[in-house]
């Protein structure tokens, strides 16, 4: 009897070869949960961006190592660099600061110009607004965001919302700020808007990022007064990014019978991916800063209707 | 197969985190596999006495931190994929090498489209095909997992 219930017991006691803790079903039904709710504090509720700082700021040495390798060859790569090639460098670059003189030159009697009229006009005078230059440490790691991180961060003074711009148009907008880095989201991004003019014809409008390297133009008329290869300018109404910065080109107008809106798309002109310098210019002390993105979109949104009832009273073009 | 220290599947989920902080410059990130992923399901198969779902899970939540993508969504579809892992975990022995490399061929697709439908869910555009390139890449790291640390099937008895 005693062998019965032994031969019965038997199969109970688990043998230690297939030793696995709690159940793998329980386990996985409870980490599931655990990181759906995760998911909704960190898409609904801010409440997780002190841990992701923390751990992105530990993690800070990691990526000093992980970006080593290739800031070594690019630093190799600068040092073995031929000597007539940075002796056509410098020609270059010495040609190009003497045209930018005579431009600045121009520039300066225009810009005193333009103060004067405004004072004459009672208006108010544009501030130069400051900037930091960061550099492109690495594109964005998830592939579905357009972003990329640059190696300012709070540490440095940069604040979420700062316009972010390089030497050619507007990159794009600080998202978010850790110690050492910050992470700047491309205009192109679908949770990014940005205001815009057309440069020909002063046309006020929103582009938003359509995600796939364009930005979109949803809500003007079939009828509007646009080209392929008109410039897109920012409008500097919405105190982010100051007026007069090149955004993008219009590449493609397309027309459809069934839509009262005409399919309008751009490409960014901001060459990112041909060089890593950036400017971060400083956010415009009156203006709040702009933490998330979501934010933006409410805040640009709102200014857009404001832009639409106040048409007749046209802002002069700031910087140029 | 001989016995796995835990110093190995911690140092080589180190190594692979360090992979995903790699500066994937432009179309790179296209071909990236999931590091983690593929070193998870490795220890996961070989040895479970030493990791679970817990363990990816973990791994999962360093991805989106390490990404800054939303939180939570690499450690979902971690846990569900090494809970599929595991439950075949036992039939591994019966599988010669190219099961094996089907099963885990299997196991990333799992980890990729639990991972779109959570994408799409919170807003993301289609990826495009490209999306599943990591799949690829993810089996060639595989095979270098093996001829690192040795395969999972049986050797063969002749």
């Amino acid at each position: 009897m005693l062998k019965g219930i032994h031969q019965k017991l038997e199969p109970q006691q688990s043998p230690a070869f297939f030793v696995r803790g709690a159940g793998a079903f329980s386990r996985m039904v409870f980490f599931s949960a655990l990181s759906i709710s995760i998911m909704a504090v960190d898409a609904r509720l801010n409440y997780l961006s002190q841990l992701r700082q923390a751990f992105i700021a530990t993690l800070h040495p990691l990526e000093i190592v992980a970006n080593a390798p290739s800031q070594w060859y690019r630093d190799a790569k600068k040092y073995l660099s031929a000597h007539n090639q940075l002796v056509q460098e410098n020609d270059a670059l010495k040609q190009q600061a003497f045209e930018h003189q005579v431009l600045l030159q121009r520039l300066n009697t225009i810009g005193a110009e333009n103060i004067h009229l405004r004072t004459l006009l009672n208006g108010n005078i544009p501030i130069h607004p400051k900037a930091v230059l960061g550099e492109i440490s690495h594109m964005g790691r998830d592939p579905f965001t357009q972003t990329v991180v640059v190696n300012r961060g709070s540490q440095h003074g940069i604040k979420a919302g700062q316009a972010v711009v390089d030497d050619k148009g507007v990159v794009g907008q600080v998202t978010r700020v850790y110690p050492f880095t910050s992470e700047v989201t491309l205009i192109t991004d679908k949770a990014l808007a940005i205001p815009i003019q057309i440069e020909r014809n002063q046309l006020r409008a929103i582009a938003f990022g359509a995600g796939n390297h364009t930005l979109n133009m949803p809500d003007l008329p079939t009828n509007v007064d646009i080209k392929v290869g008109d410039k897109l300018v920012t409008s500097g109404i919405d105190g982010v990014y100051p007026a007069g910065l090149a955004v993008a080109t219009v590449t493609k107008i397309q027309q459809t019978p069934e839509s009262p809106f005409a399919k309008i798309v751009s490409t960014p002109i901001a060459e990112i991916a041909n060089h890593l310098q950036l400017l971060l210019l400083e956010l415009p002390e009156t203006e709040e800063a702009k933490p998330n993105t979501q934010s933006l979109l409410e805040t640009t949104e709102q200014k857009k209707d404001i832009v639409k009832t106040n048409q007749s009273k046209a802002k002069p073009n700031a910087s140029h | 197969m001989h016995r796995t220290s835990l110093f190995s599947i911690y140092f080589t989920l180190f190594i692979a985190l360090l992979c995903q902080l790699l500066p994937w410059g432009g179309q790179g990130i296209v071909f990236r596999p999931d590091f983690m992923l593929v070193v998870i399901l490795y220890w996961l198969l070989r040895a479970p006495n030493l990791c679970s779902v817990s363990t990816a899970w973990v791994a999962g939540l360093l991805v989106d931190l390490a990404t800054g993508s939303l939180l939570g969504q690499h450690a979902f579809s971690f846990t569900l994929t090494a809970f599929a892992a595991l439950s075949y975990q036992r039939r591994l022995v019966l599988f010669n090498t190219w099961q094996l490399t089907a099963y885990v061929f299997t196991l990333l697709i799992i980890e990729r489209m639990v991972l779109l439908l959570l994408k799409l869910f919170a807003g993301n555009e289609n990826p495009g095909w490209h999306y599943l390139w990591p799949i690829v890449t993810g089996l060639l790291l595989w095979q270098l997992m093996v001829l690192i640390f040795g395969g999972l099937t049986r050797p063969q008895t002749k």
